[in-house]
Order: C-alpha cells, then sequence, then structure tokens
C-alpha cells in the first residue's frame, strides 16, 4: 500500500515514537516544533511550541498525558499532550541529547552532551516530588565520564536505565543505587538508537558499525547481529511478527553526490530468530533516521534526513510471508 | 706485603742499573743519550700495537696493479710502425683516464708481442677502460680483450680439469597441477581485500564459493596468475615470489627490488620483471627476465619507459619474445636471449605490432608519409618473409585485433578526408571507419574490407572461438553494439545491431558464443548477456557501479566486481552463470580485485569432445542430480540450523516469558492498576472518543 507522508518538518527527523496504543505518532526533527499526528490517517493533531533549537528526542508517557522534548537550544520541556501547553522547563547547561518517561510515568530522565565544556550527564527527577522540577534539584546526577550518552531509555518496572554510548558501550544502571550494573561493548561504533521489544525483556540497538543487534534486558546479553553495508541509525523490533526492520543509510557528509541508490536509504526488514534479511522498503531521499513499529505489528513509520516522515501500512503478502525452518 | 717488598726491590735494582749503564755510556760519547734497553726489559710491544697506522700505509709489491690493465689482441707491429701503434692505442684508451706507463713487451726481432699493458692514475679508470673496450673492435682481425692487470691471478688460478659442478638437490613442490584433479572441476579465483591486506584462494563450488587459502599480506600490491594457472605470483617490494602446488607453498622467488609489473612468457618457462628503481648503466636491471623453473636471471634490459606494458611481447609457442624500439622491432630468441639474427627488424616510423596468437608471425602497421601509403605488414619468424603487406591510404589511425585462434587478422582503419596541420599536431577531419578482414588461412592471405556505417567506435571483440566480431560504436545516449559472422570465400555478414545500450565493454564467453556487454565505471555497471547464436538478449541486469568483469576459463560463469581501487563503497564480486542468472553476491570489505585462475588447454581431443557434445544428455542428466542433491544438503543443513537457532532462540524467550509473567503484579501497581499489557487487554478503560476527520468535499448546486 502506498504510504502516507507527512511533510511537517522542514529539516531531517530525528526522533518519532507512537504512544502505547498507537493511535497518535510523535514526532520531532532538528527544526524546533515537534509535531504530534493521527496516525490512522497522517493528519497533524498540533505542534509543541517554544523550543528554540533543534528537538533531538521525544518521548510521550504510557497513559498520554505528557510528553517530554529535549533540544540543543538546552532545555528539556514536559508538554501536556491534549492541550500542547508546556508545563515544565528544564534548563541545561549543553544540548539534551536524549529524553524518557520511565515505565510508570513518575520519574523522568535525561542526558545532555558534552560540549561547550560541559560533561555529559544523566539526570534523574520524580515527578511526584514537584520541588525537585521547580528547584531544578534532581533526583539523582549520574556523570558520565567515559564517554558521551547517544542513546538512552528506561529499563522495565521503573528500576533501570539502558544507555548507548559513543563509544559503543552499552550499560545498564541500577536507578535505585545509581550504580552500572552492567557493561558491554559489541557494537565497535556509536550506539545510534536503543528500543526494546513490546515486553521489554529484549532490546535492540542501532549503531553507526552497519549493525544492529538483539540484547537481553537483564543480563546484556548479544543474541543477535543483524548486517547491513551502512550505518544503522534506528532499528526496532516488531511487536507481532518475528521481525525487526533497521533503517539508516550513507551519511550525506560522506558522499558528495548521493543518489538513492549509492545511499541504500531502504529500510530493511530481517528476521529476528535468524537475522536473515527478507525485504527491502525504498522511499526516502535520504539517510533514515529513526523507524517506529505501529504497536499493533501491522505498519510502521519511518522518518528521514530527508524531512519526512512514511507511513506505512503492510500488505497482505508481508503476513503471509514465513522464512522456512 | 712481601709481593710489595719484592717489587720495590725490583724497581730499585732496575733504576740503579740505569744509571750504571748512563754511566758507562757517558763515558765514550757525552751527547748520546742511551735508548738501548735495558737488558733485563722484556719485548712484549709488537710493531702492529705500536705503529699499526704506519704499517698499514707501507708500500706493497701488488700497488699500482689495480691501476694497469692488459690489453690482448693488439696487432703485432715492428719497429717502424710503433709509434703508429702507439697513437690510436693512446686515443682509445686515453679517453678513461691519463695513461701514466705504457708498455708494449717486444719479441727479440723487435716486433710487438700483441698484448700490453697501460696504467692509469687510478683503479676506477682502470675498471671504466676494461669495461668499456673489452671487445672493442679495432678491425676486421682485431679485437681487444681488456682484463685488469690484477685479475690475472684469478685467471690463472682457474684449475685445468673441469669440476662437474654439485648436482642441486631435487626439490619436490608437489603437483603443481593439483587444482586440475578436483572432481567436481571447480574453478578458482584469487581475490585482494582489506584494501590489499589480505588475499584469498577461493573454490566456486556449487552452490556456496568456499574458501581454500587465505593470508595477511601475501602481497602487497595485487596478485597474478601464470598464464596456465599453475602459478600465482605476489608482489613484493624486493621482489617476486611464485606460489603454487596443493597448499600454495612458494615454488620460487625473484629477487628485483621494486618490482611493478610482470609478464609470464604463454609457455609458462620464463617470467619478466620491471622495476622503475633507477638503472644502472653497465647492468642493466629495469627489466629482467628470468627462467622460472630454475630462478636463473637470464638477461636484464633497459627500460626507458615502461608506460607501454609488456614492454616484451612473446610468441605464443614463447620461442621468441619482442619490443619495440624506435624505427625498428628488436626480436630475441630462447633459449640464448640474443637478438635474433643479430639485427633488429627495421620499420620506418613503426606504431603498433603484434605476434598472432597461433603462429610465429608478426603483423605492424606503419602509417603514410608523403606520397607512401600507410601499410600492415605480416611477417614470419625467424625467415623474415614478409607474407602479405596490404596498403591504405589517407590513414589516421589503424589499430589491429587478432583473433585467438590466428585464423583471423581484423585492422580497424580509421581514414580522414581532410587533413589539417596545426600547432599541437595534426587534426583529421571527416574520420570513416572500416574493417579488414586478413584471412591468414588461406593461399596468399586475401583481405576483404567491411565497410560499417559507424561512428566513433569504443571497443572491438573478436569472438575466441568461432568467427564473429563485435564492436561498440555510436555517440551516448545512442550507443550501439553490432555483431558481424565471416562466412566462407570472406563474405562478411552482418548479424545484428543492438541499438541504444548502455556498453563500454565487451567481454565474450572464452568458449564464443555467449558475450556479455558491460557499462562499466561511469555507466554505473549495467550488464547485457547475449547470446549470439540466435542474438537474443537472456538477461539486462545490473552490477551498480562495477569496474570488472571476468569471465571464469570455462565459459560457466561470470564474476563482475566493484573494486575499492575503482570506487570507494560497496566493494564486493558478484558471481553469475553464462545467462545473467545470479549466483552469488558477496560483500568484502574494501575489496580489491578477483582474478580467476585460469586452465591450461584441454587435453581433450577433438573426437573426444565432439562425441562428449553428443552425449551431452546423458552427462547433463547426471549432474543435474549430483547438484540437486549438494542443493538439498545444503538447505537441509540450513533448515537443520534455523532449526537449531530457533530452539534456542524458544527455551531463552520462555525463560524471559516467565521473568515477565512474574513481574505482572509489580507493572500493575506502576500503572494504578491498569493491565497495559495487550492494547486490547483493558477495555474496561478505553476512553470513546469521536473524531472527525474531513473525507470528501462535495459541491451540489441546487436548483432555485
Amino acid at each position: 500500500m502506498k504510504p502516507l507522508m507527512l511533510h511537517g518538518h522542514d529539516r531531517a527527523l530525528t526522533q518519532i515514537k507512537y504512544n502505547r496504543e498507537g493511535d497518535l505518532l510523535f514526532s520531532c526533527a532538528k527544526d524546533s516544533h515537534p509535531n504530534v499526528w493521527y496516525s490512522i490517517n497522517g493528519e497533524r493533531l498540533g505542534t509543541f511550541e517554544g523550543h528554540g533549537g533543534a528537538v533531538w528526542c521525544i518521548d510521550v508517557d504510557w497513559d498520554t498525558s505528557k510528553v517530554m522534548t529535549g533540544s540543543a537550544d538546552n532545555t528539556c520541556r514536559l508538554w501536556d499532550c491534549s492541550t500542547g501547553v508546556q508545563l515544565e522547563q528544564f534548563d541545561t547547561r549543553s544540548a539534551v541529547r536524549t529524553c524518557g518517561f520511565s515505565y510508570s510515568g513518575q520519574l523522568l530522565m535525561y542526558t545532555t552532551d558534552s560540549t561547550m565544556g560541559q560533561k555529559c550527564e544523566m539526570r534523574i527527577y520524580d515527578s511526584r516530588d514537584s520541588a525537585q522540577i521547580k528547584n531544578n534539584e534532581p533526583m539523582m546526577v549520574l556523570p558520565m565520564p567515559a564517554s558521551k550518552v547517544t542513546s538512552a531509555v528506561w529499563g522495565p518496572l521503573d528500576q533501570t536505565v539502558i544507555s548507548g554510548h559513543e563509544n559503543g558501550n552499552i550499560i545498564q544502571w541500577d536507578m535505585k543505587e545509581g550504580e552500572m550494573v552492567h557493561k558491554v561493548l559489541d557494537h565497535s561504533k556509536q550506539i545510534n538508537d536503543i528500543q526494546f521489544s513490546k515486553d521489554m525483556t529484549m532490546f535492540i540497538t542501532a549503531s553507526k558499525d552497519n549493525t544492529a543487534k538483539l540484547f537481553d534486558t537483564q543480563t546484556l546479553t548479544h543474541k543477535k547481529t543483524y548486517k547491513t553495508e551502512r550505518p544503522v541509525n534506528s532499528a526496532a523490533v516488531s511487536p507481532l511478527k518475528p521481525h525487526v526492520i533497521l533503517g539508516g543509510g550513507q551519511e550525506a557528509m560522506d558522499v558528495t553526490t548521493t543518489s538513492t541508490r549509492i545511499g541504500k536509504f531502504d529500510a530493511r526488514l530481517f528476521n529476528l530468530i535468524f537475522a536473515e534479511e527478507f525485504g527491502r522498503i525504498k522511499g526516502h531521499f535520504g539517510p533514515i533516521n529513526t523507524v517506529a513499529f505501529q504497536p499493533d505489528g501491522r505498519g510502521y513509520s519511518s522518518g528521514g534526513e530527508d524531512g519526512y516522515i512514511r507511513l506505512h501500512q503492510f500488505d497482505s503478502q508481508y503476513f503471509e510471508f514465513d522464512i522456512e525452518y | 706485603m712481601a709481593g710489595d717488598e719484592d717489587q720495590g726491590w725490583q724497581q730499585e735494582t732496575s733504576r740503579k742499573s740505569r744509571r750504571e749503564q748512563r754511566r758507562d755510556d757517558n763515558d765514550y760519547d757525552d751527547d748520546e743519550p742511551d735508548f738501548n734497553d735495558p737488558p733485563s726489559y722484556v719485548d712484549d710491544i709488537d710493531d702492529e700495537e705500536l705503529l699499526g697506522d704506519l704499517l698499514k700505509r707501507r708500500p706493497k709489491e701488488t700497488d699500482g696493479i689495480e691501476s694497469v690493465i692488459v690489453v690482448d689482441n693488439v696487432p703485432c707491429v715492428g719497429a717502424e710502425r710503433l709509434d703508429k701503434l702507439q697513437n690510436v692505442i693512446r686515443k682509445i684508451f686515453n679517453k678513461f683516464g691519463k695513461i701514466q706507463t705504457e708498455h708494449f713487451p717486444k719479441e727479440s726481432d723487435g716486433k710487438t708481442k700483441g698484448y700490453i699493458f697501460l696504467e692509469y692514475q687510478s683503479p676506477e679508470e682502470a675498471l671504466e677502460a676494461v669495461k668499456n673496450t673489452n671487445g672493442y673492435k679495432l678491425d676486421r682481425q682485431h679485437t681487444f680483450i681488456v682484463n685488469m692487470f690484477s685479475d690475472f691471478e684469478k685467471y690463472a688460478a682457474v684449475t685445468e680439469e673441469w669440476e662437474q659442478p654439485e648436482i642441486q638437490p631435487y626439490k619436490d613442490h608437489g603437483n603443481l597441477l593439483h587444482w586440475l584433479l578436483d572432481p567436481h572441476d571447480y574453478d578458482q579465483f584469487s581475490v585482494i581485500y582489506e584494501g590489499g591486506d589480505r588475499t584469498a584462494i577461493i573454490t566456486n563450488s556449487v552452490p556456496e564459493p568456499t574458501v581454500l587459502e587465505e593470508r595477511p599480506r601475501w602481497t602487497e600490491t595485487y596478485v597474478r596468475w601464470s598464464p596456465k594457472g599453475t602459478l600465482l605470483a605476489t608482489f613484493h617490494q624486493r621482489g617476486i615470489a611464485l606460489w603454487g602446488g596443493e597448499t600454495f607453498k612458494q615454488i620460487s622467488r625473484f629477487s628485483h627490488t621494486g618490482v611493478q609489473l610482470i609478464d609470464f612468457s604463454p609457455c609458462e618457462k620464463y617470467l619478466v620483471s620491471f622495476s622503475p628503481v633507477p638503472d644502472n648503466r653497465d647492468d642493466p636491471q629495469a627489466v629482467i627476465i628470468w627462467d622460472i623453473r630454475s630462478g636463473m636471471k637470464k638477461r636484464g634490459f633497459h627500460c626507458e619507459n615502461a608506460s607501454v606494458w609488456p614492454i616484451f611481447k612473446w610468441s605464443h609457442d614463447g620461442r621468441y619474445f619482442a619490443r619495440m624500439a624506435s624505427d625498428s622491432i628488436s626480436v630475441y630468441e630462447t633459449p640464448s636471449f640474443g637478438l635474433l639474427d643479430k639485427k633488429s627488424i627495421k620499420v620506418q616510423n613503426l606504431q603498433e605490432f603484434m605476434w598472432s596468437p597461433s603462429d610465429n608471425m608478426l603483423a605492424y602497421w606503419r602509417p603514410g608519409e608523403g606520397d607512401r601509403p600507410a601499410a600492415v605488414t605480416l611477417m614470419k619468424i625467424p625467415s623474415r618473409d614478409a607474407v602479405c603487406v596490404k596498403n591504405f591510404f589517407q590513414v589516421a589511425d589503424i589499430k589491429m585485433h587478432w583473433q585467438r585462434s590466428g585464423d583471423h587478422l581484423c585492422v580497424k582503419v580509421d581514414r580522414f578526408k581532410t587533413k589539417k596541420e596545426e600547432k599541437d599536431g595534426v587534426k583529421y577531419l571527416g574520420i570513416t571507419h572500416n574493417f579488414s578482414i586478413f584471412r591468414i588461412r588461406e593461399k596468399e592471405i586475401p583481405v576483404d574490407t567491411v565497410d560499417v556505417k559507424a561512428e566513433n567506435i569504443m571497443a572491438f571483440a573478436w569472438e575466441p572461438v568461432g568467427t564473429k566480431f563485435a564492436f561498440i560504436h555510436g555517440e551516448a545516449p545512442r550507443i550501439c553494439v553490432s555483431f558481424y559472422n565471416i562466412k566462407k570465400a570472406g563474405h562478411v555478414e552482418h548479424l545484428n545491431t543492438l541499438e541504444k545500450r548502455q556498453a563500454n565493454h565487451l567481454f565474450w564467453s572464452p568458449n564464443g558464443r555467449f558475450i556479455v556487454l558491460a557499462g562499466l565505471r561511469t555507466m554505473s555497471g549495467v550488464l547485457e548477456f547475449v547470446d549470439t547464436l540466435d542474438m537474443t538478449v537472456m538477461a539486462t541486469t545490473e552490477h551498480f557501479m562495477a569496474s570488472d568483469v571476468e569471465w571464469d576459463p570455462t565459459g560457466r560463469y561470470v564474476a563482475t566486481a566493484v573494486s575499492y581501487w575503482a570506487y570507494k563503497v560497496d566493494n564486493a564480486y558478484w558471481l553469475w552463470n553464462f545467462q545473467g542468472k545470479i549466483l552469488h553476491k558477496q560483500q568484502m570489505e574494501k575489496f580489491c580485485q578477483i582474478l580467476w585462475r585460469p586452465r591450461p588447454p584441454s587435453l581433450l581431443t577433438p573426437e573426444h569432445i565432439t562425441e562428449i557434445k553428443k552425449n551431452m544428455k546423458k552427462y547433463n542428466a547426471r549432474f543435474a542430480v549430483e547438484d540437486k542433491m549438494r542443493e538439498s544438503k545444503v538447505s537441509k543443513e540450513q533448515i537443520e540450523a534455523r532449526k537449531l537457532m530457533n530452539e534456542e532462540w524458544n527455551t531463552w524467550r520462555a525463560q524471559c516469558a516467565a521473568h515477565y509473567a512474574s513481574e505482572k503484579e509489580e507493572r500493575l501497581a506502576l500503572r494504578r492498576g491498569i493491565d497495559t499489557d495487550d492494547i486490547e487487554g483493558h477495555v474496561e478503560n478505553f476512553e470513546e472518543e469521536t473524531i472527525e476527520f474531513l473525507v470528501k468535499v462535495e459541491e451540489t448546486i441546487l436548483d432555485e
């Protein structure tokens, strides 16, 4: 089926996310206006106005009441989802690279870039204690001295955060003690994205080293590798079928005249278990920066460097296809 | 204590004795001091220690010998003509330095003995004189033999008896043709990847190629197979190494510093190597010809210009090799490595020459000059009979193409209408092309001219086995590929012209009939597989940005490659069958080069081959079964592997599921008791919401 093309951003997409039910799609880009869309028809529901720089990350809590965005304007902001009104603003000393709500939605996390002489930090707030936000006194500040955080998500049950780093490290942090629990180095280059499977027992990482990898959430044991020839910017696990989807492509700065064919800007479908590629979906005119499965697994969306979001519904052939074993 | 006393006493006595002596001497001569050693003095210092530096400079009997040369075969003259001879000698030998002394030994009757001694100022001058005058032809009877005088001892010491050289132990390299014994007749190829750091030999097995040998830093630049595939040559700063046999052991090494290019003789007997390292004038090193079996250097050559490689072209049987010099072709013969008949073949304004691929025959051409037309000549070697000379008028350029069987020679002639002399050379206007086909096997070599109404011919290729030829012509985007066939009695038939193609290279199957039209590099890797029997295009496909196409030696497979040397991303080689069906895609980090291992010519007789062709169906069936079995074995293995993977996966997922289930209570607690494990799982919490979308706008004009 022909995908819906959403052109609501002037610049490259940085992250897209569905809410839990999958009726809304949240997107942010290098322009300063994060959007929210109806996933059913691609109509724009609204924008979150206020940021003054590229927005690197966006997250929505489990009951779709609040939205969180992090930006290069040195703020992380909390929005009311239904009205689009800004609720809170956290001022930081450098760009906010990643942000997220915990499972319960009560704990907030964001990380900052190690630029402008600032160190990379992870900050945790408990929204139940209003003083923490008001006085900008986080519940916990974890310095990240070794390598800066390039991707981070809350683990299951508000207990852990999993961070991916510029040097390829993946670290599991205990949020009660503020301690490192596991640290693995399976990727050789920067981790661009981390996404959980639906039940959060495993997660997939996308790396600049041209691979995506699957890990056990508890132990950070490496389980599978999905290989491509291009940097992988984003990867997601299907909630319905044993499939994963990878998005990426040649970085625009690496090739002067990148034709779409050399760049390999296709989204790639792999079998989750056998790690065999079984399909490619063309469309973007630049690298894919972010992908997300529709929560029912019947479609997916991708956001590209070209400024478009493409909303795909899978054909019936997709559901009929199976690898023999 | 006792020892000290002893010494003290001794010194005392020696002092005393000296004093006594002095007193004695004074008695005789007061002015002369006494230098004599005391009687008790033990002389334990030898001269060497005392004045070694002086001794080293002590004149020796042989001093000056190094500057002396002996000239033999000098005319024997009487006293009356001695002056004249001396003048001649001085004139010749004064070029290398001033002659210090000369000695003309004489017989008792006053005639010179026929040899002379000359002394130069330095051994260097003497050496230079020897190098340059040894073998100097004074006249018909007298050729100088010049030697260093110091070498005479060496030559004198040669024993009269001939000593048999020690027999070198035979080195068994195993069966060098081992790869031909493969029961499945799989072919091999070499690949270089990781930007040249790794080299591997791969067997093109069905259904997946298998790596046979893989070594890091096997070569420093690239590799080459010998023409029959026996040996693999690797390049190193210090020379060439050859590898072969079952496990690719080193067979031999040729030390040639800075070697860049090599060439094998077709018989695999000799290796030609080229190095741009500055040459020694007296000992040519730029191009060296080696004997592969013995590892001996056969001859070195100077080389001013290596832009044309191979510099030496070998005749098909390796008996002769030739190079182009200014206005001549120098043909050398093996195994003597001397110039054939001691003289080059003079050709005024020679442009190009080529050996016939099947006979010892040369083809060369020269352009016209003034009223003289341009000419293509066929010449037999070693007789130097010009068997055919064909003149062409108004020639701008000529290209020669031999058919591999040597039956035909195609000469592409570019003719001009008008010629303009310009500052930067001659400019030709109104160029037309035609082909002249020389039928070599027929009496007196008839030549037929094929007029092609084609412009801008880019590539020409003979069918290696058969009588067809193909060429690419036209200007982009109207590029065409035309096919012609040579029939009996010189009738040339136009088979077909494929129009508007993306092609700049032609690759015939080594067995003929099939051809790949390729648009390499700038044409982004478009491939077309054509069967020229009925001129059907079997497949039109693409290997994006492909830089190379290589047929395997049997004509069953084609490899296409995107080399790191040409293009920096997506370096890979792909294998196709001859029909253009993709069989295997192999991505490789910084992949550089793929080369099929050549095969020697088949040992089967023509009768044998016809018989096999006749029974093709029978063999077909057998091999089809074998292939199927191998494939099913692999797919079975793959399915087995998947099954195993799946089992492991399920075990792990079961653990995950159990863990997930055990945390259900905690999850509920964190989300206000709402079960969010499934989207549909908490219907009671659904909020009904009505959203209105604009679906369609319809305008209906109502009648008033």
